[in-house]
């Protein structure tokens, strides 16, 4: 027989001898491998997604506030791809609705050349673009919810007030032209909704004659390059348009489709860099798998080496076969592990579309979900080399131990060798020995291997932890609180800072009609379900004598509320200048600014001192205060300028300044209760209504499409971390077959074996717990900091992940102590001279 | 002669086979046994005669397939897994060939092992004394793995002996010793044993050691070939003595 024949089928020999260690091993190459893959592919196929969702808005950035040159320079720019100028002209004045009158034109699309309209401007399904004076265009919904039949040639009346001022028009438009239909849920009301309407230019044009129009541009643009450029480039070259067309307050008036441009181009730096820790992250914690089944068979491996060298195999021949046995086992385990991580994800990925198909609030957004069914480009040749290739490796990496370990000391040195990390030679010990010693003992013995499991159970927590921390920060009930603070439902009061032409609609005018009297909150209570009814802090206007560029651009109206003394800690938590302290700024009437951005955009600094008018209904209060703080809370709902509570009741104010309400009622009546609310809140035009139940479903909405691949992966890891975790346990211990045989004959009975194995076990849950609760939380925060960067899955607010650390520490505990019943109760059956004599 | 009541272990028609039909092994076949308390008893055999399993089974190691072990008058056979458990380390000691010392445990744990598993308070001057005359004074703190040969295996006979079983079971003791060491040892645990009074039965090849034992059995195929006195020349066995009581 050749030599290369003795060496592999000496490695076959040993992989049949050592069954349960080859199982092992090749169940954690499996799962690591199939781990690696279905993360892989789960990644692929989410970008694959989201770029095909993307394409719905395939705009690089918007320009607002442009000058109509700006808007000529701009379609003639060269880094200019395609530019579509939209102008708001009107707001829409039909009852509660919520909507505006928009012209919309595609000034250049070089992308399509035969084409009038791209992409940048919504296909219609039916008719044209108005473009006589009289014309309309938009969604049959849209038609439908004012009460007109969808149909080109129809007639409709509209009522609005240009640029949101100056007097109600209304006039009689012809339907020019149909979008494909938008079917919204029932039960989300039309204030809710951002409707819009197309009209012509000559109808702008019209009114810009006559002086009663003033053209506020914004576009839309693509800029040449997403295919070549990186994120940061991308954002490099739309800014430096803006600063080419000299847009002003480029801050405020460049808003970057980040979604879209961070899945067309190629990834930037630092999401490289993040996406690199994660993969590095499951790669290291994949090699730490298979390491630790490679070193907790180690003992066996040497002295078996040290047999083989005795009897005149070479250090190479030694080398050969046991890369042979990682061979043998990783050919059977890597394609496996690559077929089973790619069919899961293959076949549990359609679940996420139809998960987030349930989401979706509107038929657009379902039919686009319909559309995608079956159409995501799942495969990827790299990613599946990748992991080959990254399992191999680590397959050789682990093997090195063994055969480093038998190389540095002699044959008969090796055949003796005993497992020990140290170099040891005495162990102060205890005078008595009890089954608590004996665990420690064990644990100790070999502190780097007790290193290597914790460290492998932990990093597959660390994973599983990292992940969840950005999952329970997606919330859609955050989302849904941004509108309801507190309770289940919220009534507001729609008021208007200063109109000149209906003054009856400013807050001023309607805080005297007293709307949130006692009478009607008592009428709110009464409702069967409602359980109390709250004021939020109420607000006041504003205005100021002096030049102020912050007035000035809120027509010399600005709201202000107060903060109590239990806001405090929450302002302070995210004080970004100046000082609070309560005392004194009710003592020296002191004022904190909300918003950095604000403040840093008109110029305000600490210390700016403002003489006020403050509107108490029809009484002018003068009050003077200076800025002494600013602070930016987000969990707090406040205007802009806030005081004290304190200062705030000093005012005396004579109406009730209340502009919000909040219910609380019992869930079990919920529907009845908003039945009843939608009625109230429907006899007085200046309420709306929010009601949790819709909110939330907002929320889901606007989360769904990213968030459920998220948890597909997380089950994944979840799922696959668990068995390995399992698998390690079950190795550190069917690897002492024999240790624990001994032990059993001289005495242990088989309850201090499972009272013994369950210590080990408690330690490594607990070091699990360990790592997995401070690096895993520590990754997750970072990762969380990260998605909020880019606005991934809406991301606002850091949660911590409660539940799923809750329910690792339950399955961890529970897992070891099932383990540990599971391998004793098989061990009893298992004949104790067998276990003695046992090799494996 | 002794009584019948001395007796400490007895086998009844004791059998172990393994596998069936054509493949059918009698390891121990229709053995009767008696052994009384204090009695060296050496079992001798060539491999595969028997010798290990029967031992196995005086031991509580490992089941008959029929037939009964009794124990102080106890049949074993039919005990559950934790009374086994208990018996084995209240009432015998087991020495294997290959030590099978805890290699996380130093000497003295190594040592006081099956009592703390019975939970029986330590005799510490008894331990001490087993130590000091099985030579591992020095050694007390030493792991197994920094120990020779007859270190180790004096380690187990002292393991085997602490929890003050009534029986030893030695399965080649000296097996894996040079003779020399090998003759050390085994006059040790003779000398232990009769010093605690305890009953001796090991398994051996070498024919010296048999014939140190106040009866050796021989095992054939399963079965007992002999059973008679060992006649070990009275020079020998005094020889022995004085070397152990150094």
């Amino acid at each position: 027989m050749r030599k290369s024949n003795t060496v592999f089928h000496l490695a076959l020999q040993r992989l049949r001898y050592h069954r349960s260690r080859t199982l092992l091993t090749g169940i954690a190459i499996l799962l690591t491998t199939m781990l690696l893959m279905a993360i892989g592919t789960v990644a692929v196929a989410m970008l694959d997604m989201n770029r095909q969702m993307a394409f719905d808005s395939d705009y690089h950035a918007i320009f607002k506030n442009l000058t109509p040159d700006q808007s000529t320079v701009l379609s003639h720019h060269i880094q200019v791809e395609a530019l579509s100028t939209t102008e708001k002209f009107a707001d829409i004045q039909n009852g509660k609705m919520n909507g505006a009158l928009i012209y919309q034109e595609s000034v250049r699309d070089n992308r399509y050349a035969d084409r009038e309209e791209g992409p940048m401007a919504p296909q219609l399904e039916s008719g044209h673009y108005p473009e006589a004076e009289d014309e309309i265009c938009s969604s049959p919904t849209f038609f439908r919810r004012i009460g007109t039949e969808p149909a080109v040639g129809g007639k409709v009346t509209l009522s609005f007030r240009v640029d949101g001022k100056g007097e109600i028009q209304t006039k009689e438009f012809t339907i020019s032209g149909l979008f494909p239909d938008m079917e919204i849920d029932e039960g989300i009301d039309d204030s809710r909704i951002m409707w819009s309407a197309h009209v012509s230019k000559a109808l702008l044009t019209g009114y810009k004659e006559k002086g009663l129009y003033q053209p506020e541009l914004s576009v839309y643009l693509r800029v040449y390059g997403e295919e070549d450029l990186t994120y940061d480039e991308m954002e490099d070259r739309i800014n430096a348009v803006a600063a080419d067309i000299g847009l002003a307050q480029p801050e405020e008036n460049v808003i970057l489709n980040k979604q879209y441009i961070f899945f067309v181009t190629d990834p930037d730096t630092e999401t490289m860099m993040i996406a690199g820790v994660i993969c590095l992250i499951v790669i290291l914690f994949s090699a730490l798998v298979i390491y630790s089944i490679y070193y907790v068979g180690v003992i066996t491996d040497v002295q078996e080496i040290g047999k083989l060298r005795a009897l005149g195999a070479s250090g190479r021949q030694i080398a050969g076969m046991l890369y042979c046995q990682g061979a043998i086992v990783s050919a059977f385990a890597i394609p496996t592990g690559l077929l089973i991580g790619f069919l899961l994800t293959w076949f549990l990925f359609p679940l996420v579309l139809y998960a987030y198909r349930a989401s979706t609030l509107t038929s657009i957004a379902r039919d686009a979900a319909d559309a995608l069914f079956g159409q995501i480009h799942m495969f990827s040749l790299p990613v599946l080399l990748t992991v080959a290739a990254a399992v191999a490796v680590t397959v050789c990496l682990s093997l090195l131990k063994p055969i480093r370990m038998a190389r540095r000391i002699s044959p008969v040195e090796a055949i003796r060798y005993q497992e020990n990390s140290t170099d040891k030679k005495t162990r102060k010990g205890h005078r008595q020995v009890k089954v608590f010693t004996l665990t420690f003992a064990n644990l100790t013995r070999n502190k780097r291997r007790t290193a290597v499991t914790i460290l492998t159970m932990g990093l597959s927590c660390v994973l599983f932890i990292c992940v969840s921390s950005v999952l329970s920060s997606v919330s859609a009930e955050d989302m849904a609180r941004r509108n309801i603070e507190k309770g289940d439902f919220r009534i507001s009061l729609k008021y208007n800072n200063h109109d000149a032409e209906y003054p009856e609609n400013n807050l001023d005018s309607l805080v005297q009609k007293n709307y949130f009297n006692d009478t009607f909150l008592a009428q709110l209570t009464s409702i069967e379900g409602v359980e109390f009814v709250e004021r939020r802090y109420g607000r006041i206007l504003s205005s100021t004598e002096i030049e102020s560029a912050l007035y000035d651009a809120c027509e010399n109206r600005l709201s202000l509320s107060y903060f109590t003394r239990d806001d405090v800690p929450e302002l302070n938590a995210n004080l970004k200048q100046g000082s609070i302290d309560y005392d004194r700024m009710t003592a020296n009437r002191e004022l904190l600014f909300t918003h950095e951005y604000t403040f840093n955009q008109y110029g305000l600094s600490i210390g700016d001192v403002f003489p006020l008018t403050l509107y108490d209904g029809d009484r002018k209060i003068p009050f003077t205060a200076s800025l002494t703080a600013l602070s930016e809370s987000e969990s707090i709902d406040l205007p802009f300028l806030i005081m004290t509570e304190d200062t705030w009741n000093e005012l005396g104010l004579s109406y009730d300044p209340t502009t919000d309400i909040y219910l609380y009622v019992k869930e079990a009546q919920y529907d009845s209760v908003k039945e009843a609310l939608t009625e109230i809140v429907a006899k007085n035009e200046y309420f709306t209504l929010y009601s949790m139940d819709v909110e939330m479903r907002f929320g889901r909405a606007q989360v769904g499409l990213t968030i459920y691949p998220v948890y597909l992966l997380l089950a994944l890891i979840a799922v696959i971390g668990f068995i390995n975790l399992i698998n390690t346990m079950i190795t550190s211990i069917v690897t002492r077959k024999k240790e624990l045989g001994i032990l059993q004959a001289i005495g242990l009975s088989d309850r201090q074996l499972v009272r013994m194995l369950s210590g080990e076990g408690l330690v490594f849950t607990a070091g699990t717990l360990l790592i997995s609760l401070t690096l895993g939380n520590l990754c997750g925060y970072l990762f969380f900091l990260w998605a909020k960067e880019y606005q991934f899955m809406s991301i606002s607010r850091y949660h911590y992940p409660l539940w799923e650390s809750v329910g690792l520490v339950l399955v961890l505990l529970g897992g070891q102590f099932l383990i540990t019943r599971l391998i004793s109760k098989k061990m009893e059956k298992e004949n104790l001279i067998d276990r003695i004599r046992d090799n494996a | 002669m002794k009584k019948q009541s001395d007796i400490i272990l007895e086998t009844q028609d004791l059998c172990k086979y393994y596998g069936a039909g054509d493949n059918l092994v009698k390891a121990v076949d229709h053995i009767d046994l008696q052994i009384r308390q204090g009695e060296f008893v050496s079992i001798v055999g060539k491999s595969g005669s028997g010798k290990s399993t029967l031992l196995h089974m005086l031991g509580a190691l490992d089941n008959p397939t029929s037939g009964k072990v009794f124990l102080d008058g106890e049949n074993i056979a039919s005990l559950k897994t934790d009374n086994l458990s208990k018996i084995r380390r209240r009432k015998i000691g087991f020495i294997f060939q290959a030590y099978n010392l805890i290699p996380s445990l130093n000497v003295w744990e190594n040592i006081v092992l099956p009592l703390g598993l019975d939970g029986k308070p330590l005799d510490e001057a008894f331990i001490e004394d087993i130590v000091e005359t099985l030579g591992l004074t020095e050694k007390k703190r030493s792991l197994p793995n920094t120990l020779s040969g007859g270190q180790q295996q004096r380690c187990a006979i002292a393991r085997a002996i602490a929890a003050k079983p009534s029986i030893i079971l030695a399965d080649e003791p000296t097996g894996n010793l040079d003779t020399k060491t090998g003759d050390e040892v085994m006059a040790l645990l003779k000398a232990s044993a009769k010093k605690y009074g305890q009953t001796l039965v090991v398994i051996t090849h070498n024919e010296e050691i048999a014939q140190m034992a106040d009866r050796t059995i021989m095992l054939a195929d399963g079965q007992i070939l002999s059973d008679g006195k060992s006649s070990p020349t009275s020079n020998e066995a005094e020889e022995v003595d004085d070397h152990a009581e150094i």
